[in-house]
């Protein structure tokens, strides 16, 4: 237990030796304050947002599109992948789309997206799910293609209907290809939500971080690029301790 | 008469390209029998055309050399500076442990929400997309070079040491030369990373480019033109992605996997 604070505390501290140098330097006049402002002025403007209340409301806006749109994805994905992986006339039917889709970078869809839905929350949530689905529904037919075969057998050997397989048998054993996507797909959402956010919105972590870039309050702005990457660290890390427990029978090791 | 190779990759190829022009002539169709408003969601061959029509006037020109060449800088520098790092990384204990978290830690940011900061410092126009593209790409290719170096079989290093070999000479002729497969894997994944921070950027702060292109076919609501120029932003992204694969043949050829 000791020997891991000390690990991690010698991990953090070339971060607090960058905070400490950005600081000094400022307080020596090295960084003028166009630049770069000072750690502590990002600080006290990160107070400000959450004292005002105005960060809470723009992640519950950033996180309720990037969540429906991620959660769309999930489900849609992991049906659609394990569907194309047991029926072939779906996946000759999915499989050339996904294949028409697969070499556009999504956020290049987000203007033709804005022209079919509009400039609002439904034209951002769509091209999020999107963007995750893919991910999504290749690790899941590819893990459940990949279902050792003697698996399949035993279970029908012993007189399981064709569902109970799909559900009992071929979603656990996809689970950690299927888990590996999901994580991208976490991944994905951020940068395509803050991409539509800096596009055009009113609200969210996105629009945050422009709105105040361009009114050149860089201290408020860095508050924000600064708690919208540690909200991602700690999705991610959310996610992976989630996973640990469901998957405790699996060898998940990251 | 073909070979029974080349029959078997033809038929792939067949089982390939017959289902996605069976996807498109559906859309063709479905969209020409007006279920959808064309203007909204035109059909294919209409995109088609307005593609051949604005690559033959000229007009796709000048955005996707913009598009390119802040892409292609942005990623060139990338590699300059994160190869170097990466390599020093690896071998290093002290860039080891002072580098490693600060790339950890800035992982998950998405580089995109840096546009604002760079814009300030760097101007609207081509300087700060090309650092952002830098940026992004930096985190590919360092991470991936890191390990690349941190895998390395210590038997080379021994070997090379016993020769007499200097720690820079160690670094450049037996260090990087066994992980250029894996600071090439980084590369290929920057070089979409390049493309896509490309493009998304036009769309943010504007001035020219495909992605630009884009943004002022969305507020003329000229659903084709952006059609057409999703299609070669997609052309762009795919075609380097196979440049990136097929010089990795060219040069890494002699490489053979340590097993």
């Amino acid at each position: 237990m000791r020997a891991r604070i000390a690990h991690g505390a010698l991990r953090l501290l070339p971060l607090f030796l960058v905070l400490a140098a950005w600081q000094l330097a400022f307080a020596f006049g090295w960084l003028p304050k166009w630049l770069l402002p000072a750690p502590s002025a990002v600080a006290s403007a990160f107070k400000a947002l959450v004292l005002s209340g105005e960060l809470a409301s723009n992640t519950a806006a950033s996180l309720a599109r990037a969540g429906i749109g991620f959660a769309v994805a999930v489900i849609v994905g992991i049906g659609l992948g394990v569907l194309m992986a047991r029926v072939r006339a779906i996946e000759l039917a999915i499989e050339p789309i996904l294949l028409l889709i697969y070499p556009v970078p999504k956020p290049a869809l987000i203007p033709l997206f804005m022209i079919w839905l509009g400039i609002g929350n439904f034209s951002k949530i769509a091209v999020i799910a999107l963007a995750c689905l893919l991910p999504v529904v290749v690790a899941t037919f590819n893990g459940a293609r990949s279902v050792d075969p003697v698996l399949l057998w035993s279970a029908r050997a012993r007189g399981t209907s064709e569902h109970r397989l799909l559900w009992r048998v071929v979603l656990p054993a996809a689970l950690p290809q299927i888990a590996a996507g999901v994580r991208t797909a976490i991944a994905i959402a951020i940068i395509v939500l803050v991409s539509s956010e800096f596009i055009s919105s009113e609200s969210g972590l996105g629009f945050l971080i422009f709105s105040y870039g361009g009114v050149g309050a860089d201290d408020a702005m860095l508050a924000v690029v600064l708690y919208l990457a540690f909200l991602g660290y700690l999705l991610d890390r959310l996610y992976v301790a989630g996973l640990r427990r469901i998957m405790s029978w699996h060898a998940f090791a990251h | 008469m073909p070979s029974p190779t080349e029959r078997s990759r033809l038929s792939t190829a067949l089982t390939r390209v017959v289902p996605v022009a069976v996807v498109l002539l559906a859309w063709e169709f479905v969209t020409r029998a007006e279920f959808v408003n064309p203007n909204v969601f035109p059909p294919v061959s209409e995109i088609l055309l307005r593609w051949v029509t604005l690559v033959a006037d000229g007009t796709t020109f000048t955005p996707l050399a913009g598009t390119l060449w802040r892409a292609l800088a942005g990623l060139l520098a990338a590699i300059a500076v994160g190869v170097p790092l990466g390599l020093l990384m690896g071998r290093a204990r002290w860039a080891e442990w002072f580098f490693e978290p600060l790339f950890s830690f800035a992982f998950p940011l998405p580089k995109i929400a840096l546009i604002p900061l760079y814009v300030n410092w760097f101007g609207l126009f081509s300087l700060s997309k090309v650092m952002l593209i830098f940026t992004d790409c930096l985190f590919p290719i360092v991470l991936f070079t890191y390990h690349g170096a941190r895998g390395m079989s210590p038997i080379h290093q021994w070997s090379a040491q016993a020769r007499g070999t200097g720690p820079v000479r160690m670094l450049w002729r037996v260090v990087l030369p066994l992980s250029l497969a894996s600071i090439y894997d980084g590369v290929q994944v920057a070089v979409v990373v390049a493309v896509l921070v490309a493009v998304v950027s036009e769309m943010v702060s504007g001035g020219s480019g495909l992605g630009y292109m884009m943004i002022r076919a969305y507020r003329y609501g000229d659903v084709r033109t952006a059609f057409a120029t999703l299609l070669t932003i997609s052309l762009i992204g795919f075609a380097l992605y196979k440049l990136a694969q097929w010089l990795r043949g060219r040069l890494l050829h002699w490489y053979v996997a340590e097993a």
